[in-house]
C-alpha cells in the first residue's frame, strides 16, 4: 500500500517580468528558502523533481539540467516533469510517487519558468500544435481560449460581467500578496472597458507573462512526524487528459471539461471527500483566464455545474466568502509563470498552516484543493491537501 | 516486498533506413498495438501513460503531449515528462505502480532523427543550446569545427579516458567492430573490420565516423503492471529489481572529463536496491550506452564490470563478446542498431527483457537470469539511468 506523504516546507520568491536572476539563481533562491523554512540542509534531500513547462521559453535545451547544482541535486536522482500549465500540480504528483512508492523519504520539488527570455511567449505556444492540420490556422493562446470561453458561456449562460468580477477579485486579492507581480485595484467597468483579445476574452481577463520559481519539500510519514508536529498531508490526487486534438474532444464540446471532472473525481475519491462544496475549506484554482477559474470551480465541485456565475455574484468565492478561491490573487494577480504555477499548492499550504499573512482567509482551513490546467489545453491535475 | 513491478508487454519499431512513410503518431500507434498484443491487453485496460521526449530535437514545444492519442492515454491519468531520456519513464512508471498497484502503465517514446538532418549544423547548434548560457555556451559557440561541436566535446572526454585507462585507438575500434558485427541466425558474422573503422572519417581525434553511433528512427513501448496483476495476465513477466538515476554537473568547466560519475552513482543506487554486490559475476547480460565506442568502456568501469587497468586485457580476452563472461550489447547497441536519441534508452530495457524471456532472436545469450540496461543522456547533459531486470 502506498505510504502517506506530507508537505513540510515551501520556498517562495517574488514573481516578476524580466527577472535579473538566471534560471540557476532562481532555483537556488527558492530551494534555499524551502530548506530554511523546514530547517533542513541540502544533504538531507534524497531526490529532486523539476517542473518546467517549455524549454523554448528560456532557450535552454533540457533547462532543468543547468539548475541541478543550484537545487542541491548534484549526483542525486533528479527528474523533470513537463505538462505545460498543469506542470504546476503534476510535478508535485510525481514527487508524491517518489515518496509514496517507498523509494525516498525527502524529496524536493522545484518548479521554475523564465518566460521573458524569448521574444514572444505566444510564438512559442504556437509550436505546440500539429504542423499539418492545426498550425496553419494560426492559433495562439488567447484565440484558442476565446473559442473555449465562447463555448462555455454559450453552454451555461455565463455573462462577461461575471467574468470581469473574477478579474476584480483576483487582482484585488493580490494587493496583500508580497510575491505578486500584478496587484491592481480594478472595478468591473475597468475590466469591461479593456480591449478584446479574442471575444469574449479581454485584456484584463488574462494573466501576465512572468518569471519565477517555487519549491515544495515532501516527506514520508515517519520523517514528517519527526520534523514537524503539524504536517500537512497529501490526501488525494488526480490527473486526466483528453485528446490532444481540440476538435476531437471525447464529448465534442469545448465548454465542458470532462477531463477535469475526471481528475477531480479521482482526487476526491482518494481523499474520501463526497461533498466538496461543504468539505473543502479553501481552493486555489488555476486561472490563466477568468472564465477558466469559473470552469475549474465547477469541475472541482466547488459550485454546481453551471453555477460559477452565481458563485461570484453571491460572493461565495471572495476572500471573506463561504468558500474562498484564490485569496492569494491566483495567476491573474500573482503572475502566470506556466510551470511555476505550483504557487497554487504553496498558498493552500500557507492557508492550512495559518501562515498566509495578509492573504489569510478569516475561517479555519483544514482541507484545501489546488489544480493545474495545461498540456495542449487538455490536461488537468488536482491535489487535495489537509490536516488529519 | 510483496508488491513488485513487472514488464508485461514490449513493442519496438526500428529501422536502418529513415522511416518516411510513418509519422511520430503512427509509429507509436503500431508500437503500442504490438505491446498490447504482447501483453494480451486491450486499450481499455490501460490505466495511465507516461511519455518522454526532447522538445528541441522534435522541433515542437510540449512534444510529449503530442503523441498521447496514439498510446491510449486519452481520458486516463497520465504523467508526461520531457527533457529526459526515455529510460526515465521506467523509473517514473515503477514509482507510479508502487504507489498504486492497480495501475497498468504504458511507457512511450519515439524519435525521428530523419526529420531534422542529424549530420547538419542545426543539430550541432542545438548542442550549444543545451549548455548553461552564461559561461559554457559562449565557449561552445566559439568552437570552429566543420564536423560540429558534439565530436569535439566527446573527443576531450575520450582522450582523458584513454590516457587514464592506457588504451589506444585500436582498443576503442575493437568495441565498434564488436557491436557492428551482425550475427545471422546461422551464426555467420558480417560487419566492418578494425581496419575499416580506423580508416573511417576523423571527426575529432579520436572520434571517428564509425566509433560514433549514427542517428536513426525508432519507437518503443513498454507496459508495466504490478506483480499480482502480471501473474494473471502474462506467462513470462520480467521483474524490475533495481532502478537508479543520477545527473552530474552541466557546467562543462566543472565536470570532470573521462569519468562517468553519473553512471557510477545511478548504478550504486540500483545495485543497492537489487541487493547486488558483485555486478561482474551476478549480472548475466548488459545493454549499455555506446553512443561513442569509448563510452562503452567508460560505462563498464563505472558499472563495476571491470577495474580501470584491466579494461585493455578484458578487451583482448573477449570478456564482453557474446560468448564471453559478461556479454555486453549483444543486440548491437547504439553503434550497431543506431541511436534514436532518448528512445534508445527504453529500447535497451526492451532488449534486456527479451533476453530474459529468451526471445532475442539471433543474438540470444543462453541462460540469462539477471540483466542490466543502462542509458546515458549524451555529452551535454551528463545524466544516466540504470535498470536491473530479472526472471520472475
Amino acid at each position: 500500500m502506498a505510504k502517506r506523504v506530507a508537505i513540510i516546507g515551501v520556498g517562495m520568491q517574488k514573481f516578476e517580468f524580466r527577472k535579473k536572476e538566471t534560471v540557476e539563481e532562481m532555483v537556488f533562491d527558492v530551494t534555499r528558502n524551502a530548506l530554511e523554512n523546514s530547517h533542513l540542509s541540502k544533504e538531507d534531500i534524497d531526490a529532486v523533481v523539476f517542473g518546467s513547462a517549455v524549454d523554448a521559453f528560456c532557450g535552454i535545451h533540457n533547462s532543468d539540467k543547468v539548475a541541478i547544482d543550484a537545487s542541491g541535486g548534484l549526483l542525486k536522482p533528479t527528474m523533470r516533469n513537463s505538462t505545460s500549465g498543469s506542470t504546476a500540480i503534476s510535478t508535485p504528483i510525481l514527487g508524491y510517487t517518489h515518496v509514496a512508492s517507498g523509494m525516498y523519504d525527502l524529496v524536493m520539488v522545484v518548479c521554475f519558468e523564465k518566460m521573458s527570455e524569448n521574444e514572444s511567449a505566444q510564438a512559442v505556444f504556437s509550436t505546440v500544435y500539429d504542423e499539418a492540420f492545426v498550425r496553419p490556422i494560426g492559433l495562439n493562446v488567447p484565440i484558442q481560449c476565446g473559442l473555449e470561453a465562447r463555448a462555455y458561456i454559450n453552454r451555461y449562460g455565463i455573462t462577461e460581467r461575471q467574468m470581469a468580477k473574477v478579474s476584480v477579485k483576483n487582482r484585488g486579492n493580490a494587493l496583500s500578496n508580497p510575491y505578486a507581480q500584478l496587484p491592481m485595484k480594478l472595478t468591473v467597468e475597468d475590466v469591461m472597458k479593456s480591449p478584446y483579445l479574442s471575444w469574449p476574452v479581454k485584456l484584463f481577463d488574462t494573466s501576465p507573462v512572468t518569471d519565477g520559481a517555487r519549491a515544495v519539500i515532501l516527506a514520508s510519514e515517519d520523517v514528517a512526524r519527526e520534523l514537524t508536529d503539524d504536517p500537512v498531508w497529501v490526501k488525494g490526487l488526480g490527473r486526466g487528459a483528453d485528446s490532444v486534438w481540440f476538435m476531437g474532444r471525447t464529448n465534442n464540446d469545448l465548454g465542458r471539461l470532462d477531463y477535469a471532472y475526471m481528475a477531480a473525481k479521482q482526487a476526491y475519491d482518494m481523499a474520501g471527500i463526497r461533498d466538496p462544496m461543504s468539505e473543502i475549506d479553501y481552493a486555489e484554482v488555476y486561472d490563466p483566464f477568468t472564465y477558466k477559474e469559473m470552469q475549474h470551480c465547477e469541475a472541482l465541485g466547488l459550485c454546481p455545474e453551471g453555477g460559477a456565475g452565481r458563485m461570484i455574484d453571491e460572493g461565495i468565492s471572495l476572500k471573506g466568502g463561504a468558500l474562498p478561491v484564490n485569496a492569494s490573487g491566483g495567476l491573474q494577480g500573482e503572475g502566470n509563470p506556466i510551470g511555476a504555477g505550483m504557487s497554487r499548492l504553496c498558498w493552500c499550504y500557507f492557508q492550512i498552516k495559518g501562515q498566509a499573512g495578509d492573504c489569510q482567509v478569516p475561517k479555519d482551513v483544514n482541507t484545501a484543493v489546488a489544480n493545474g490546467w495545461g498540456g495542449m489545453y487538455q490536461y488537468n491535475a488536482v491535489m487535495v491537501i489537509g490536516r488529519d | 516486498m510483496s508488491n513488485r513491478v513487472c514488464i508485461i508487454g514490449i513493442g519496438v519499431i526500428e529501422s536502418d533506413q529513415p522511416i518516411i512513410d510513418l509519422s511520430h503518431k503512427e509509429l507509436l500507434f503500431y508500437a503500442t498495438r504490438q505491446a498490447l498484443d504482447d501483453a494480451g491487453l486491450e486499450r481499455k485496460d490501460i490505466g495511465g501513460a507516461i511519455t518522454a521526449s526532447y522538445d528541441f530535437l522534435e522541433g515542437r514545444s510540449l512534444s510529449n503531449q503530442y503523441t498521447l492519442d496514439s498510446i491510449g492515454g486519452v481520458m486516463k491519468p497520465c504523467d508526461l515528462r520531457l527533457g529526459e531520456d526515455a529510460i526515465y519513464s521506467i523509473f517514473a512508471g515503477y514509482m507510479e505502480v508502487m504507489a498504486d498497484p492497480s495501475q497498468v502503465v504504458v511507457l512511450a517514446s519515439v524519435q525521428k532523427s530523419s526529420e531534422r538532418d542529424p549530420e547538419g549544423l542545426g543539430y550541432q547548434k542545438l548542442i550549444a543550446d543545451s549548455m548553461e548560457p552564461v559561461f559554457s555556451r559562449p565557449v561552445c559557440k566559439a568552437v570552429p569545427n566543420p564536423f560540429g561541436l558534439e565530436s569535439v566535446l566527446a573527443a576531450m572526454d575520450a582522450r582523458v579516458f584513454m590516457e587514464r585507462a592506457g588504451l589506444n585507438e585500436e582498443d576503442v575500434a575493437s568495441i565498434a567492430v564488436k557491436n557492428m558485427t551482425i550475427l545471422d541466425p546461422e551464426g555467420k558474422r558480417s560487419g566492418p573490420d578494425k581496419k575499416a573503422v580506423l580508416k573511417s572519417d576523423l571527426l575529432s581525434w579520436p572520434i571517428r565516423k564509425m566509433t560514433k553511433a549514427r542517428e536513426t528512427d525508432a519507437a518503443c513501448i513498454i507496459i508495466l503492471a504490478s506483480e499480482k496483476k502480471a501473474r494473471r495476465l502474462c506467462n513470462e513477466p520480467v521483474l524490475i529489481r533495481g532502478i537508479g538515476w543520477c545527473s552530474d554537473q552541466s557546467h562543462l568547466a566543472s565536470r570532470e572529463q573521462g569519468l562517468a560519475r553519473e553512471t557510477k552513482w545511478a548504478a550504486h543506487q540500483a545495485y543497492n536496491m537489487a541487493g547486488i554486490r558483485c555486478p561482474d559475476k551476478e549480472i548475466d547480460v548488459a545493454e549499455i550506452s555506446d553512443w561513442y565506442a569509448h563510452r562503452e568502456l567508460m560505462h563498464c568501469e563505472a558499472l563495476g564490470f571491470c577495474v580501470l587497468n584491466e579494461i585493455g586485457a578484458n578487451i583482448k580476452d573477449g570478456v564482453f563478446e557474446k560468448d564471453g563472461d559478461l556479454p555486453i550489447n549483444v543486440s548491437g547497441g547504439l553503434l550497431g542498431r543506431g541511436n534514436a536519441i532518448g528512445t534508445s534508452g527504453l529500447i535497451r530495457v526492451a532488449q534486456i527483457a527479451l533476453q530474459i524471456r529468451g526471445e532475442a532472436n539471433g543474438y540470444q545469450v543462453p541462460g540469462v537470469k539477471v540483466g542490466l540496461a543502462h542509458s546515458w543522456g549524451g555529452i551535454t547533459s551528463a545524466t544516466a539511468g540504470v535498470a536491473i531486470l530479472s526472471k520472475w
